[in-house]
């Protein structure tokens, strides 16, 4: 018997029982939509997180953090207890970040500063906490610019702004904003507030030694919000130039943990970040700062747990969509016993007339893959579709918030295929 | 004149949960090529058992068949298919059409299997249907045939591998005297013309001693009698 024989008696003999084929594809379909919807959501997540971490270069980068620093960033009750001994005495001041330019492969160091502010542009305010950033990195690929340029030198009164900050602002045109002052306002000591004759009120707290400085800056340029909000040096509404930055009257913290800690380390920094040639020098590098006493935490150590919380994610997606692919199954498995029972004298004759068991079954076996193979196809389409709409609905609702487009969904090449010869396989394999 | 077919203390039992009914006891039978053997006998006598063995559709307890030269009591499934499709055509009483097939489509069907081309398959089931009378009905379906033109189909469509031997298991079962004469007599022609050897199990003796050249009497799943016809 031919190959293109079983196919078009397949086809006759499903065409035969129209409805219940439909059904049963259409089982089929539902299954194997909701599998690769799943899986398409899944591996575009992923494609997503990894492909924003290669664009950002991320894997270049290592956070660099004093003992005291990573009891704020973790939780404070789990901190480590041999940390407390050896590693608060280590200070990350300048001369440290000096050191660490000098270790191989390092390509810039730059202390995370930020500091609380206030913007205004067309009288409208906000509060933020301003980053400083070297104009090298401000040209690095850290960097996602919607429009304009990164200022070019560390001592221009130049700074780039977020989209989503400029749309708080209520800032309709964004790229209007290009070249536009914006006035910063910083809050400092201002030790002629303190009234010697009225120092009572100044123990209470009810007036405090703070002034209000205003500089003006102009819009360079527009940075774009990132689509995940992943881990990343880049911390902040507003960049501007460590040159200017120093020449900013401005409190020396900016949270009130930094006050809590210990005396030597506080003319140091809390975190410096710090960037490679190659992500191949991010090992030995943080063996040398960890023997500085200084805590690290590298980007691709990062990715390493997401790819694990990735697999578990895919792993999850992927049950549900085979559970339905289960009762789809099943769906075939009823038709397929049902045909069979039915053609009990038709698959008598066959025999009689010369058709072996092998020919039998693969009559009903070409039945039930023609199934799958419908199934998968339109079910792959269906997934498809299903997942361009819910994408377009997510968007909908986060470009609200300023999120740029983002592919939810992937549907990588084996992805496709895989679904069409999965359904079929798993169908042939009832019979 | 060589044995088409050959059975040697052919012995057929069946078990029921405890009883065993012993359908054929030590039949010997020698088929020679171009006889049309009549095998007759009550109901029960084991004639269609005979024939199913015969054709490869079921094994025997004990005994041998022999057919061209080898013995098919000892061939596996795959070895009986291909014996089936290829040396031997079957005809029922109930004529076994497949009912969604057309008459053209259920003629070609053996051919189906054998791994002919459409064309082929399409060109030697209408001959056959043109020789069988039925070449203007080869669209109708099994239910809108006559019972005596649903035999012509089925005796179409036993003939289109070329079988050397032809088994009629009551094919007048299901038909009038006329329709029935005429059937006989078309697997008479076919016996005497194109040299194929038939055997037919009935319980129309009156039939089976117009038409055939032997007749083999059962009773009881044993030979009670045999008869060369003058």
């Amino acid at each position: 018997m031919r190959l293109s024989d079983y196919f078009e008696q397949s086809f006759s003999n499903l065409w035969k029982r129209k409805l219940r084929s439909f059904l049963t594809t259409f089982g089929v379909v539902i299954g194997i939509g909701a599998l690769v919807a799943m899986i398409s959501f899944g591996k575009g997540i992923q494609k997503n997180v990894s492909e924003s971490f290669k664009q950002l270069e991320l894997f270049n980068y290592l956070m660099v953090f004093t003992d005291s620093a990573w009891m704020r960033l973790g939780d404070p009750d789990s901190r480590r207890p041999e940390a407390q001994d050896e590693g608060s005495k280590a200070v990350l001041d300048d001369g440290v970040i000096e050191k660490i330019k000098g270790i191989k492969g390092v390509e810039a160091v730059f202390a995370d500063i930020r500091f609380p502010a206030s913007v205004k542009i067309n009288q409208k305010e906000a509060f933020v906490l301003i980053q400083v950033l070297p104009a090298e990195l401000a040209k690095s690929k850290l960097m996602k610019l919607r429009s304009g340029k990164p200022y070019i030198q560390d001592d221009v009164w130049s700074l780039i702004i977020s989209d989503s900050l400029l749309k708080r602002l209520e800032v309709k045109e964004l790229s209007s904003a290009l070249g536009e002052e914006i006035e910063i306002s910083t809050l400092a000591f201002d030790f002629s507030r303190i009234n010697p004759m009225n120092l009572s009120s100044l123990f209470r707290a009810e007036t405090l030694p703070f002034s209000r400085e205003s500089y003006a800056f102009k819009i360079e340029g527009i940075a774009e919000r990132m689509g995940f909000g992943g881990p990343t040096p880049l911390r902040s509404d507003i960049f501007i130039p460590p040159g200017v930055a120093k020449d900013l009257k401005k409190l020396p913290f900016s949270n009130v943990w930094d006050l809590f800690r210990s005396p030597e380390n506080q003319q140091g920094h809390t975190l410096a970040n710090v960037r490679v040639s190659h992500p191949k020098y991010i090992e030995p590098l943080k063996e040398a700062v960890r023997e500085m006493g200084l805590q690290t935490f590298a980007f691709i150590d990062q990715l390493e747990e997401f790819k694990t919380g990735f697999l578990v994610m895919d792993m999850v997606l992927a049950v549900v969509g085979m559970i339905a692919l289960c009762v789809a199954s099943l769906g075939i498995v009823n038709t397929m016993v049902m045909s069979i029972l039915e053609r009990y004298a038709e698959i008598g004759i066959m025999k009689a007339v010369g058709a072996s068991n092998r020919d039998v079954s693969k009559i009903f076996f070409f039945e039930s893959s023609v199934i799958g193979l419908l199934g998968g196809l339109f079910g792959l389409a269906l997934g498809w579709v299903v997942s361009i709409l819910i994408n377009q609905v997510i968007n909908y609702f986060l470009s609200k918030q300023g999120v740029p487009f983002i592919q939810y969904f992937s549907f990588p090449w084996w992805l496709c295929i895989g679904a069409v010869a999965f359904s079929i396989s798993g169908s042939g394999a009832e019979t | 004149m060589p044995a088409a077919l050959k059975t040697d203390l052919l012995t057929k039992i069946y078990t029921m949960g405890r009883v065993q009914v012993v359908a054929l006891c030590d039949i010997t039978l020698i088929i020679e090529k171009g006889a049309f053997v009549g095998v007759t006998g009550s109901s029960g006598s084991g004639k269609s058992t005979l024939l199913n063995l015969l054709g490869g559709l079921d094994t025997p307890t004990s005994g041998n068949i022999e057919a061209r030269g080898k013995v098919i009591s000892r061939m596996n499934k795959d070895e009986l298919a291909l014996y089936r499709r290829h040396h031997v055509g079957m005809i029922f009483q109930s004529f076994n059409l497949i009912p969604s097939f057309t008459a053209l489509e259920n003629v070609a069907l053996p051919l189906f299997f054998a791994g002919v081309a459409k064309r082929e398959r399409k060109r030697r089931a209408l001959e056959l249907l043109e020789k069988v009378g039925l070449a203007p009905r080869k669209d109708h379906r099994p239910a809108e045939l006559s019972g005596g033109e649903q035999q012509r189909v089925a005796i179409a469509r036993a003939l289109i591998n070329k079988p050397d031997v032809l088994l009629a298991d009551e094919p007048t079962g299901n038909l009038d005297s006329r329709t029935s004469e005429e059937i006989v007599g078309l697997l008479a022609d076919l016996n005497r013309w194109q040299v194929l050897t038939v055997v037919m199990v009935s319980h129309e003796e009156r039939l089976l001693k117009k038409f055939s050249s032997h007749l083999v009497h059962l009773q009881d799943g044993k030979i009670i009698g045999r008869k060369r016809a003058t």
